[in-house]
């Protein structure tokens, strides 16, 4: 029994100590207070044993201990012996269970005292974790209403344009086919109802076209149709576009080249369902379409 | 009625029992097998039109044992590779199946188990010298009944592609074609040309790589090598270890698949010469013209028409992409975007074909492309199916960004070319594309543009 060896050492010299000490019992105990089994040990009993037992040892000499009397110390010496080294700094002796329990008594006790300090009333009924945690999530709400205003208030460069600066024109001209109309005498004039009509149908839908397309609508300036002609019915047009000053020609090679207005036009014509636009079908192979000089 | 069934059992159980009288199976061994160890045994399994599904074992020594042996025939070789369980190859029936269809060959499945058989990956290395050996001197008994050469076709899968090397070296080349399906890698990557399978082991050497990654071999090894998908990660194989045996071995597998599928001709895959597959994604590589009216070379079986340029051009690196299972061809084309936007825009496109064979889906994602005003971005799409007639198409715009503003490209003019049927590119104009919403549209053919 090793331990039970040590024991006695440090009860030997606990003796030593406690006889220098006029009042043994107490002077330790005090020592251990918050220790756990402190208030086993206030007990006035136990320290008359105490008192007793190692006045015992004393007489035995420590080598002759008897398993018996071994036995009766070590009711007591686990006490004893952790309230005597603590104050001579003797931490050799005091067994690693003690130790780890003291460990987390500190710690607990440190949790405690940051938990009382988190519990802290700052005003009325606020306490300071709760503020603890507000900041956090304020911090975090800031993040994201900027990160939401950032994409909110982002500026298309692409969608501000002054159309005040537009008005260098340019004019396309072309001619397509109406395959569902007949041909009357009254088409050959525009001074006629009949032709007024069409005529502004097909503006409509020309204009409608242009306005709406992403690319070209803020160019566009409108839609004229010049004449009928013989051959079921075929519409003259003509396109008229406003440019700004600078960069004329870019624009001219890509946004408003005839490519573009051409196929915009192309590719609605193919879009639309022969039945639905029944006398307004607009044959898509017969349009064509030239840039006027 | 009972008895009738009774009987038609017994009927089959008897014609079960007279084949496998009659016929030759590949070994089949088991794992305690390949944890002792097996020594090698090189047997041949003849298959021909005539006994396609049932192989007669050939002799070593007399090629007149066997009448099946037709030597005016020519003939090919299958060469299995590591085997670490010691079941035979399950793409063995279906190659003999495939290849016997297509053409009317002796085909001559080696049957190397015992000694591919070994948990020790490096004794079955060391096993393929000697297999080839085996088979050098076999094929040196053929050359002595006067089979040419060049009629022989040897196709090795892994270990086996290695063996084909060694045989054809001990032939000094003079075999007509050697097909190598993923070569090893490992005990192979980095040893010089003698202790590996190269472009002078055959008049012709076609090597494909599914798994440059783990168990194949990285760098080229013949005159034409085939770089699925970059060669590493096949599509529809498991990503991670949880999917159990199938993950070590489902790239290298694929090699094998892919190639059936070339034999089978269930669709043409066409493969991009490059210098890399970075460069092939990025559409860099879409030139065949140095390939003539052929175009760009045909992965697999067929690769072989393309053999006198091949040769010419001594050594090419090709890429293609697949499909995750059969078919696996991918549809390509070229998408040209031209945007007016102010600003440089990145992102990323996905194009939906529709027509009335359904729809086909492309997602080019291997990296953020950069769109430009008024300057053309080409992208390489790669379509999971071929749409017979384009009538819609639709294009998503993203740029995966989260808390960015949506941006919104602005798009001129998109242009898609098929890449492998001739026909006039479909074109559409004026498309505002806000990121992530699809925008659906009737493309028209193109006409002559000038930007």
């Amino acid at each position: 029994m090793p331990s039970g060896s040590d024991n006695m050492d440090i009860e030997l010299q606990a003796v030593k100590t406690r006889n220098g000490d006029h009042e043994p019992g107490f002077v330790s105990y005090d020592r251990v207070t918050g220790n756990g089994e402190s208030v086993a040990n206030s007990n006035p009993d136990a320290s008359e044993k105490d008192v007793l037992l190692s006045v015992q040892i004393d007489g035995c000499n420590g080598e002759t201990t008897a398993a018996g009397s071994a036995a009766a110390a070590l009711q007591n010496v686990g006490n004893t012996s952790e309230e005597v080294t603590t104050p001579n700094g003797e931490t050799v002796a005091s067994s690693v269970s003690e130790e780890s329990q003291s460990i987390l008594g500190n710690v607990s006790r440190e949790g405690r005292r940051i938990k009382k300090e988190l519990n802290e009333i700052l005003f009325w009924k606020v306490r300071l974790w709760m503020a603890i945690i507000f900041v956090f999530f304020l911090i975090f709400v800031v993040i994201i209403i900027s990160l939401l205003l950032c994409s909110a208030i982002h500026e298309d460069k692409d969608e501000k344009f002054d159309p005040s600066l537009f008005k260098f024109p340019l004019y396309f001209n072309g001619s397509f086919q109406l395959p569902n109309l007949v041909y009357t005498e009254n088409l050959l004039t525009l001074s006629f109802n009949e032709s007024q009509a069409l005529a502004s149908d097909l503006q409509e839908k020309l204009a409608d076209l242009y306005r709406s397309s992403p690319a070209l609508g803020r160019y566009f300036s409108g839609a004229e149709i010049q004449a009928f002609r013989n051959g079921s019915v075929i519409a003259d047009y003509q396109l008229k576009f406003l440019m700004p000053e600078e960069r004329q020609e870019q624009l001219k090679n890509y946004i408003l080249s005839r490519e573009m207005v051409y196929n915009v036009l192309r590719q609605f014509l193919y879009d639309q369902e022969s039945e639905e636009s029944g006398p307004m079908y607009i044959d898509p192979v017969s349009l064509n379409m030239f840039l006027k000089q | 009625m009972f008895l009738w069934q009774y009987l038609s059992l017994l009927l089959l159980i008897t014609v079960h029992v007279c084949k496998a009288q009659d016929c030759d199976e590949f070994t089949d061994l088991d794992l305690s097998h390949a944890i002792i160890g097996t020594s090698l045994k090189t047997r041949l399994l003849l298959y021909t039109r005539e006994n396609a599904t049932c192989g007669k074992l050939l002799s070593h020594t007399n090629l007149t044992a066997n009448p099946k042996l037709n030597l005016s025939r020519p003939t090919t070789f299958v060469i299995h590779g590591y085997r670490p369980t010691g079941s035979p190859p399950a793409w063995l029936d279906k190659t003999v199946q495939l290849l016997l269809e297509r053409e009317d060959l002796n085909l001559i499945v080696v049957d190397w188990n015992y000694g591919a058989a070994n948990v020790n990956y490096f004794k079955a290395v060391e096993n393929t010298h000697k297999a080839a050996d085996n088979l050098t001197a076999f094929i040196e008994l053929m050359r002595k009944e006067g089979v040419s050469l060049s009629s022989i076709h040897m196709i090795g899968v892994s270990l086996g592609a290695h063996i084909s090397g060694f045989v054809g070296a001990n032939l000094m080349g003079d075999i007509g074609r050697i097909t190598a399906l993923d070569p090893a890698g490992p005990q192979f990557t980095g040893t010089g040309p003698d202790e590996r399978l190269d472009s002078k082991d055959a008049q012709f050497v076609d090597v494909l790589h599914t798994d440059i990654d783990s168990l194949g071999f990285r760098e080229p090894l013949g005159h034409i090598d085939f770089y699925a998908n970059g060669g590493t990660d096949q599509p529809g194989c498991p990503k991670t270890i949880f999917s159990g045996g199938s993950y070590f071995k489902c790239d290298h597998q694929r090699s094998v698949l892919l190639y059936l599928d070339s034999v089978n001709q269930t669709c043409t895959i066409k493969a991009f010469p490059c210098a890399s597959y970075k460069d092939f994604l990025d559409g860099n590589c879409l030139s065949c013209e140095r390939f003539g009216a052929a175009g760009c070379p045909v992965f697999g079986h067929d690769v072989i028409r393309w053999k006198d340029v091949l040769l010419k051009l001594r050594q090419t690196k090709s890429f293609f992409t697949t499909n995750g299972v059969s078919p696996f061809c991918m549809t390509n084309y070229r998408v040209e975007v031209v945007i007016w936007n102010e600003d440089v825009r990145w992102g990323y496109i996905t194009v939906k074909l529709h027509g009335n064979d359904g729809e086909a889906v492309a997602t080019i994602d291997h990296t953020a492309a950069k769109f430009q005003k008024f300057t053309e971005t080409r992208l390489f799409a790669h379509f999971n199916k071929d749409i017979q007639l384009v009538k819609k198409v639709s294009l998503t715009f993203s740029t995966g960004n989260v808390f960015k503003p949506k941006y919104k490209l602005r798009i001129l003019r998109v242009r898609l070319t098929h890449l492998e049927r001739e026909e006039r590119p479909l074109c559409r104009y004026d498309i505002l594309l806000k990121e992530n919403k699809e925008v659906t549209f009737r493309p028209i053919l193109c006409e002559e543009s000038n930007f």
